[in-house]
């Protein structure tokens, strides 16, 4: 009877050991997390660096210029250096317009193209001949469709790449 | 006999739900023709614009805030501030409580403040055509199925020929046709 208390005894002290060096291998691993922290780019620098940080996550510090009234989806975060666009699937809270925010989202690319160009030229012309837009809209888009034209030429590259942030949380700045 | 208690029935439900949803009818009647016409007007908020001019120095510098404040107390109230930057070199914009906001030319000191102001009844409608929150979502679920419901009930409330096999069938009729016309023109 003894020596089988005994036995319980020293199981018992052997599965509590295992528990602890399993608890403090998970605190580890919440401390390992821990440590992995979201990189923050300024906005003045989002277009250069964006590119490093395609469909990764990253962090932008700015104050909200406006929340786009259709939809609510789209909120255009500036400072004196830059700009950025956020896009979420959610709507925006449009008393966040004129709030220092910091926002978590993911990089993401958009790839102007000659291709992508020619689309949208073909685009501008049947919706002008549709009579969707008036000739003002027409001109406008055309010279649109123009300027990335002559921005490809000037700087010798076959694409231009708009960087947005497709959002993920924020948090407001007093 | 069966026909008799699915006539009084649809009556009783179309009746009595439809006193319910009275409300929620007029929410997204009223939100639905604000943001119809969102490219024409603001349907949140009435703008107000009010042009200014200052001699303040308001160029940017790490204590151009003491100027802005003394700026805000000429054209609104120094509590109001809440942010600003410089877009560019020559322009200033603050942000004010409340969504409004102050632009201002800094070489030339003439400015552009625009003041938002809640439209009454219509914002807190279109907040809520919006869909805020989960609670929001199966409610308006349970108004879409109600409609559901408006509409099957009117099948067979009343009869004869001012029922569904008379008028009110042209009526059903003419209500499908438009859709699908549009359809058709448009699509």
């Amino acid at each position: 009877m003894k020596k089988i208390i005994i036995l319980l005894v020293i199981t018992t002290m052997l599965f509590s050991c295992k528990t602890e060096t399993k608890k403090e291998a998970i605190e580890n691993v919440t401390k390992t997390e821990e440590v992995i922290e979201t990189p923050q780019l300024a906005i003045g620098e989002f277009d250069i660096k964006a590119g490093k940080y395609i469909n990764k996550e990253v962090q932008l510090k700015g104050i909200v210029d406006h929340v786009c009234k259709h939809g609510g989806k789209k909120l255009f975060l500036v400072t004196d250096d830059g700009d950025a666009h956020v896009f979420s699937d959610e709507r925006f809270e449009e008393a966040l317009k004129g709030s220092e925010i910091i926002v978590n989202g993911i990089v993401e690319e958009e790839r102007i193209d000659e291709a992508y160009l020619l689309k949208l030229e073909e685009d501008n012309i049947k919706s002008h001949s549709e009579g969707k837009s008036n000739k003002e809209q027409f001109d406008s888009r055309k010279k649109y469709i123009q300027q990335y034209r002559d921005k490809m030429k000037t700087d010798s590259v076959d694409h231009i790449s708009n960087y947005s942030l497709k959002y993920v949380s924020h948090k407001e700045l007093k | 006999m069966k026909m008799k208690i699915l006539r009084k029935w649809s009556r009783i439900l179309h009746r009595d739900i439809g006193y319910f949803f009275i409300g929620t009818t007029l929410i997204y009647a009223i939100s639905g023709i604000a943001l119809n016409h969102m490219s024409d007007w603001n349907p949140n908020y009435s703008v107000t614009i009010k042009n200014f001019n200052t001699d303040l120095n308001l160029k940017n510098s790490t204590n151009v805030k003491k100027n802005i404040l003394i700026l805000l107390d000429k054209v609104d109230s120094r509590k109001n501030y809440k942010k600003h930057y410089y877009p560019n070199n020559n322009k200033l914009k603050i942000f004010l409580k409340g969504g409004s906001s102050i632009v201002v030319n800094v070489n030339k000191g003439f400015g552009t403040a625009e003041y938002l102001r809640k439209r009454p009844l219509i914002f807190e409608t279109n907040y809520l055509h919006y869909n805020p929150n989960r609670i929001w979502t199966w409610f308006s679920d349970a108004f879409a199925v109600a409609l559901i419901l408006f509409a099957i009930t009117s099948f067979f409330m009343v009869k004869g020929k001012k029922g569904i096999t008379g008028r009110g069938g042209i009526y059903t009729a003419l209500g499908f046709l438009i859709p699908i016309l549009f359809l058709i023109f448009f699509m």
